[in-house]
């Protein structure tokens, strides 16, 4: 099914382009790209390697800049903002899950998760609450103490995603978050994710390869060569 | 949890490191106490020394006598002057003299020098380095008898002991040849050469008649106050004083223009061994807080792209370079401390290497290498590793929060 709706998107993206200087030659990593991610969306960018996954998770999280086009998030226009103000946008609106965890090695679950919280100002005993209500919902119960050398991947990752929706964000990009573990705990993350996305209507956009992930996606945004080739829901 | 509590556990991710880093920034703090603790106590020393050699932290003398010291410019009414000076806050002492240029005449020899004329009265060991360094003999007791006090070679040329009689001539306030007899009472060695071959005290009031001076006539006042640092306001303090109008008041630096230029070249010389520490130091830090940074480079990249700005990033690592300074200054305070205490109280004897004259610009120093620190040395020093320290770390920090999150977080 074609997607088509009437709701007004978290993120907007229009007539994006991303090019790199590779040398002598242009590559354009996002060629033209428009689109619209509503919320409550569950949905999953693929493609084969090079078709520009990462490069549009990269401009909707703010972390990359257009070449032209805009993007907005929560009608914010990402392309005019300095970097100090992308970091905000990044702080209040978006969470980010990475393929290799990336958490703060000296720094337990706990504070991990409460990391951002704390760039965000918010009181110690909201930010306790808040924390100790997320790592319930990821599973972490008991292990708030915990560094991350200490845990294992899927745990790590379990981390990462409280880190992420701990702060309510608009959106939540996930840049292959299942690439480094098993496919057994690859799908107990899926589990987890698909009941935020359905519990607490957390909106993911997530990059993969990984079927499993696709399979589980409500809505598929297919990619090739920095082009959207097709975006579809699944019923 | 806070950035402090964050750059804290940071900067003790690699132990070995941030210890050698912080042991050279102990030993920095080592090497400058040792520089700035002696160059205190041997300025000090020297400063000290200086003054007790006739001219005084502060001199008080007659207009243009400085430039010209000729025993027809003279003070009047010393004694009141030297009153309202011994009054004033600081002041140790204040000895009224007379000095001047002499041919003295043994029966067997004569000898040209130099005579200091002063009051017994008002003479102390602390204030007068001659008298604290009598050897034979003794100081005489009356300012208007005939007693002589001469250095130990001035005695040796002249071939006499004590008991003996030695002629003094000089120029009197009229520029007129005028001679005296004084018997020598004692023998002083201060082991600077120059001095023990020419320098000799006489009573002031014997010195004042024979020159035809008044009673409270006089060359100087030597004012010796309790520090020395203070010299520069004690001089303008002096200069106040309604008795001391139609005089010249002045520090030892100006009186003793040779030490001030000796003390000078050396401070110069321990400011640019201080500078070439504080370098070392700088570039250590410098060192560690880049490897750091540059190991971190993807994890700055998450931070940033969670939400951290770059200038929260800056104050992260610009906190680390507190904490590494924090670290270095305490173990510095730790190893120095048994250091400076030996320093202090027993210190390192040089004497082999000086032989008999302990002089250095015209002034006795101790041969043996000690220290003593003033506080303000103390708070230059801390203050001085601390900032070198965190100027260290303000490369790596701008350099942290310059990498784009996207580009940082391609890095392994």
């Amino acid at each position: 099914m074609k997607v088509e709706s009437d709701m007004k998107p978290i993120v907007s993206m229009q007539q994006v382009v991303k090019t790199y200087r590779q040398g002598k030659v242009d590559v354009h990593a996002v060629n033209n790209v428009s689109l619209a991610i509503r919320h409550g969306d569950f949905a999953v960018l693929c493609g084969p390697s090079g078709s520009g996954k990462t490069s549009v998770l990269n401009l909707i999280g703010g972390l990359d800049v257009p070449t032209s086009g805009r993007i907005l998030v929560d009608d914010v226009d990402l392309s005019t903002l300095a970097a100090s103000e992308l970091a905000e946008v990044r702080k209040n609106r978006i969470g980010f899950v990475f393929q290799a965890y990336n958490l703060i090695p000296v720094m337990t679950a706990y504070e991990n998760a409460e990391f951002v919280l704390n760039l965000q100002g918010v009181s110690e005993a909201e930010c306790r609450e808040r924390v100790m209500d997320t790592l319930k919902a990821v599973g972490l119960e008991g292990l708030e103490q915990r560094r991350p050398d200490e845990m294992s991947g899927g745990q790590q990752q379990r981390v990462a995603i409280a880190r992420a929706i701990v702060t309510s964000p608009a959106i939540v990009l996930a840049d292959e978050p299942t690439a480094n573990v098993d496919s057994h705990t690859a799908e107990s993350l899926l589990d987890l994710m698909q009941q935020l996305n359905r519990e607490q209507g957390i909106t993911f956009l997530f990059s993969t390869h990984d079927q499993h992930v696709m399979d589980r996606a409500r809505r598929t945004i297919r990619l090739h060569d920095g082009k959207i080739e097709s975006d579809e829901i699944s019923d | 949890m806070n950035l402090n509590k964050l750059a804290w556990r940071n900067i003790w991710r690699r132990k070995r490191r941030t210890l050698i880093t912080a042991f050279s920034i102990g030993f920095g703090v080592m090497l400058s106490v040792t520089f700035t603790g002696s160059g205190d106590y041997t300025y000090t020393n020297m400063i000290d020394m200086g003054a007790s050699m006739g001219m005084g932290h502060v001199t008080v003398e007659p207009p243009g006598y400085h430039l010209k010291p000729t025993l027809d410019k003279r003070l009047t009414g010393t004694a009141k002057l030297q009153q309202q000076i011994m009054a004033l806050p600081g002041v140790a002492g204040a000895t009224v003299r007379i000095t001047g240029q002499a041919m003295f005449a043994s029966a067997r020899k004569s000898v040209g020098g130099a005579f200091i004329a002063v009051d017994p009265e008002f003479e102390t060991a602390q204030n007068n380095l001659l008298l604290r360094s009598i050897v034979a003999g003794s100081m005489f007791a009356e300012s208007s008898g005939r007693g002589m006090v001469i250095g130990s070679k001035l005695a040796k040329k002249l071939k006499v002991k004590i008991g003996k009689k030695v002629v003094y001539t000089t120029t009197d306030a009229h520029g007129e040849i005028v001679s005296d007899i004084a018997r020598i009472t004692g023998i002083f060695t201060t082991g600077i050469d120059i001095v023990d071959g020419i320098m000799a005290l006489l009573p002031i009031s014997s010195v004042q008649k024979t020159l035809g001076y008044a009673p409270d006539e006089a060359t100087l006042i030597a004012v010796v106050i309790s520090d020395q640092r203070h010299a520069e306001g004690m001089r303008d303090a002096i200069a106040r004083l309604p008795a001391a109008a139609d005089t010249a008041v002045m520090t030892w630096k100006k009186s003793q223009p040779d030490l001030a230029g000796v003390i000078a070249f050396d401070k110069a010389g321990n400011y640019i061994s201080q500078f070439l520490v504080g370098l070392l130091i700088a570039v250590g830090i410098l060192n560690t807080m880049l490897m750091s940074v540059l190991e971190r480079t993807r994890e700055f990249g998450v931070m940033m792209a969670v939400g951290m700005s770059p200038g929260v990033l800056f104050r992260l690592v610009m906190v680390e370079s507190f904490w590494l300074a924090i670290v270095g200054l305490l173990l510095g305070v730790i190893i120095t401390a048994p250091w400076y205490y030996y320093l202090y109280h027993t210190g390192i004897d040089f004497s082999g290497a000086f032989g008999s004259d302990f002089s250095y610009g015209g002034v006795l120093v101790d041969p043996v290498f000690k220290v003593r620190l003033f506080k303000e040395s103390v708070m230059a020093i801390l203050g001085g590793v601390f900032t070198l320290a965190l100027l260290a770390g303000l490369y790596p920090a701008w350099r942290a929060g310059r990498v784009p999150p996207v580009e940082s977080l391609k890095t392994i």
